[in-house]
């Protein structure tokens, strides 16, 4: 059989030039995971102070565990995000475990989302949202500059007009 | 073309039938408040004395008419050449408007009620999600019947003599489902066999252990699955499909009857499926997605296409939605998919490697690419094949967990719109995944480029009236797929060898 393991992944098709996404967005995710841990640790914590019992403990030892595992996982999450715009689609690469790659035509663009949260704009990050009549399609693009977000989203309107966006 | 728009209300015995909805939420709020104790009903009667009680009624009959009425005086619709517009609302007012040659569908819907009193409501469906339709309710029926054919053939781009209504086009019904088979196809799902086992068993188990309370619980736990089954069978009662330029028409409904039209083009994905029960008779279920009809709890007969058939009757219906597979013999292709397994017919399959996660049904698992769409084949026991034409496919997606990394295996998803179809090519080796993905997306794109109008009529010129061509015609004769209405069967094709309805019974 021709496609054996060793097979170069799926994942990088020949001649495809991925762009990375914004550093920055390292930095919100953690700061939002923080945000999320801080209170249940904090609350794990004083319960177990007050109570005295031993056992107690380890509700703040796990969430404390979760945090560091989910911190060590976001920056290569980071990492993998990609995407490229070829000539007729757009593809989009994510996941460091389950991975996944989207591609989108242009010519299926119904509309783009451009979003940014609180943190996202302190950051200066934005997420571009990739809209087709499936709803299935899930793209987006988390963590682009906010100008390479707009430059995205007028690029990607121009093509879709230009290719007759029908059903 | 006109350019004043002509605004009509719907038919005025509307409030008569909408204020019984409102009622009958008020009385089952009653019932269900009063029943569960009707001794306390007793007392408040006796307590208060029927006038109150009848005055309560008496005012909810006033609400329910009287918003019904006030809704109906304020709803108002128009149609101009190439959009339908609806204004309706008593306290927040809506104006929606929608193209006609975005039809993704017309339904014609009677409930019981309506059905008694001649009435239809007309929805015009378009591609927008849930809550997408324009809703016209009621209608007289021949007039939503001849404002269906008016909205078709605008909508088809035909340019119809101002004041002159359109025809309606002319239809051949292809097959129709008998009750005794749709009956027979719901007995013999998985699911009422398993609820018939376990029902042996509690039966028996309360006559062991002398416990008959054990049987009467089971007598109330199966009234929800009845209550499904009663479902499926009273929407799906009577189905017919038949074929017309407009596209094809199915009708269905024991007591709320409903006519779907879905014009040429608008189905995005079909699937042709298989309960295991079902293998001894070989019938098979079609269903289909199209823009627009979001599938709702117990409410999926919209998208059906075919409740229960033989596998000709299947081929049937997929050759009136796809009439062009791309494959050169088509049907071999069909039938590969349908209950084939291996790599035979151009099948790509997964590898031998797969049957670490799916053991049953590696084998059979697989796609097959065509010039015209892509069919994907699924399911050892529930057999399932997807067909979606490459012009259709959305937007595609590959993913692939740990195990399947570990294994070089990788499934690949086409999105379809909204509906019962789900296309999935699970655990493909990588390079097949990524070949696939290739290819599909280069096909899509050359499929897209190629499309076939929205307005389906559009590229048929339809001849000046009075030059020795038969008499003048508003709606122009078939295209060239559909003869003219007769009882012959339709044409040659390759696939599938059509018989017509009424010579059936002879094989």
């Amino acid at each position: 059989m021709s496609d054996r393991p060793m097979d170069p992944s799926p994942f990088d098709p020949i001649g495809v030039q991925w762009a990375p996404v914004s550093p920055r967005l390292t930095t919100v995710r953690l700061a939002t995971l923080a945000m999320v841990l801080v209170l249940p640790l904090l609350g794990g914590v004083v319960a177990a102070a007050l109570s005295g019992l031993a056992a107690l403990w380890a509700v703040p030892g796990v969430i404390a565990l979760l945090g560091l595992w989910l911190a060590l996982l976001i920056p290569r999450q980071v990492h993998a995000l990609g995407y490229a715009e070829r000539d007729d689609d757009l593809l989009i690469r994510r996941g460091v475990m389950m991975r996944n790659l989207v591609v989108v035509p242009y010519g299926r663009l119904q509309f783009v989302d451009v979003h940014a949260g609180p943190l996202d704009r302190l950051a200066g990050v934005a997420r571009v949202q990739l809209h087709t009549a499936s709803a299935s399609s899930d793209a987006a693009i988390p963590g682009l500059a906010p100008a390479e977000a707009s430059r995205l989203r007028d690029r990607l309107a121009a093509r879709g007009e230009a290719r007759l966006a029908g059903l | 073309m006109n350019l004043e728009l002509t605004w009509l209300r719907v038919h005025p015995i509307t409030p008569a039938i909408k204020g019984w909805k409102v009622i009958a939420v008020l009385l089952a709020v009653l019932v269900q408040q009063v029943g569960v104790n009707v001794t306390s009903y007793q007392e408040l009667s006796r307590d208060v004395g029927p006038g109150p009680i009848l005055g309560v009624l008496g005012i909810a009959l006033v609400l329910g008419f009287g918003y019904a009425f006030v809704a109906w005086r304020m709803t108002r619709y128009a149609v101009d050449h190439d959009t339908v517009y609806l204004e309706s609302g008593v306290l927040f007012r809506r104006q929606r408007s929608a193209r006609l040659d975005r039809v993704q569908g017309i339904d014609l819907v009677q409930p019981l009620l309506a059905r008694l009193t001649g009435l239809a409501e007309l929805r015009f469906e378009v591609a927008g999600g849930a809550n997408s339709s324009v809703s016209l309710a009621y209608l007289r029926q021949q007039d939503a019947e001849q404002l269906r054919s008016t909205l078709l053939a605008r909508a088809a781009g035909l340019e119809s003599q101002d004041g002159e209504p359109a025809a309606a086009a002319p239809e051949r019904q292809i097959l129709s489902v008998e009750a005794g088979t749709l009956i027979g196809s719901l007995l013999r799902s998985g699911f009422v066999i398993g609820v018939i086992g376990a029902a042996v068993v509690v039966v028996v188990a309360s006559v062991v252990v002398r416990e008959p309370g054990l049987t009467f619980s089971l007598v109330v736990g199966l009234f929800p699955i009845a209550g499904f089954l009663w479902q499926r069978f009273s929407s799906e009662f009577g189905f017919r499909v038949a074929q017309s330029p407009d596209g094809i028409r199915l009708r269905h409904g024991l007591l709320e009857s409903r006519a779907q039209t879905v014009p040429p083009g608008r189905v995005q994905a079909v699937r042709i499926m298989q309960p295991f029960f079902w293998r001894g008779r070989d019938w098979w279920r079609v269903e289909m997605n199209i823009a627009g009809y979001v599938k709702e709890e117990n409410k999926a007969s919209e998208t059906v296409l075919l409740p229960v058939g033989t596998r000709a009757e299947a081929l049937l219906t997929l050759w009136l939605v796809l009439p062009d597979l791309g494959a050169e013999d088509p049907r071999t292709v069909l039938d590969e998919a349908m209950s084939g397994t291996g790599r035979a017919q151009g099948f790509v399959t997964s590898p031998a490697r797969a049957r670490w996660l799916d053991p049953i049904s590696w084998r059979r698992n697989g796609y097959v690419l065509t010039d015209r769409a892509v069919l994907i084949r699924r399911g050892r026991l529930h057999r399932r094949v997807d067909i979606v034409p490459h012009e259709r496919t959305q937007s595609l997606g590959l993913h692939q967990g740990p195990l399947q990394r570990r294994l070089g295996l990788a499934t690949v998803t086409l999105h379809s719109t909204t509906g019962p179809v789900r296309p999935v090519v699970e655990h493909l080796g990588t390079a097949a995944a990524a070949a696939l993905l290739d290819a599909q997306a280069a096909r899509s794109r050359h499929a897209r480029a190629h499309a076939a109008p929205e307005q389906w009529m559009r590229p048929v010129v339809v001849p000046p009236t009075g030059v020795g061509t038969p008499p003048p015609v508003t709606y122009p004769p078939p295209p060239p797929p559909l003869p003219p209405v007769t009882h012959l069967p339709p044409p040659p094709m390759a696939y599938p060898p059509p018989p017509p309805a009424h010579d059936r019974g002879e094989g």
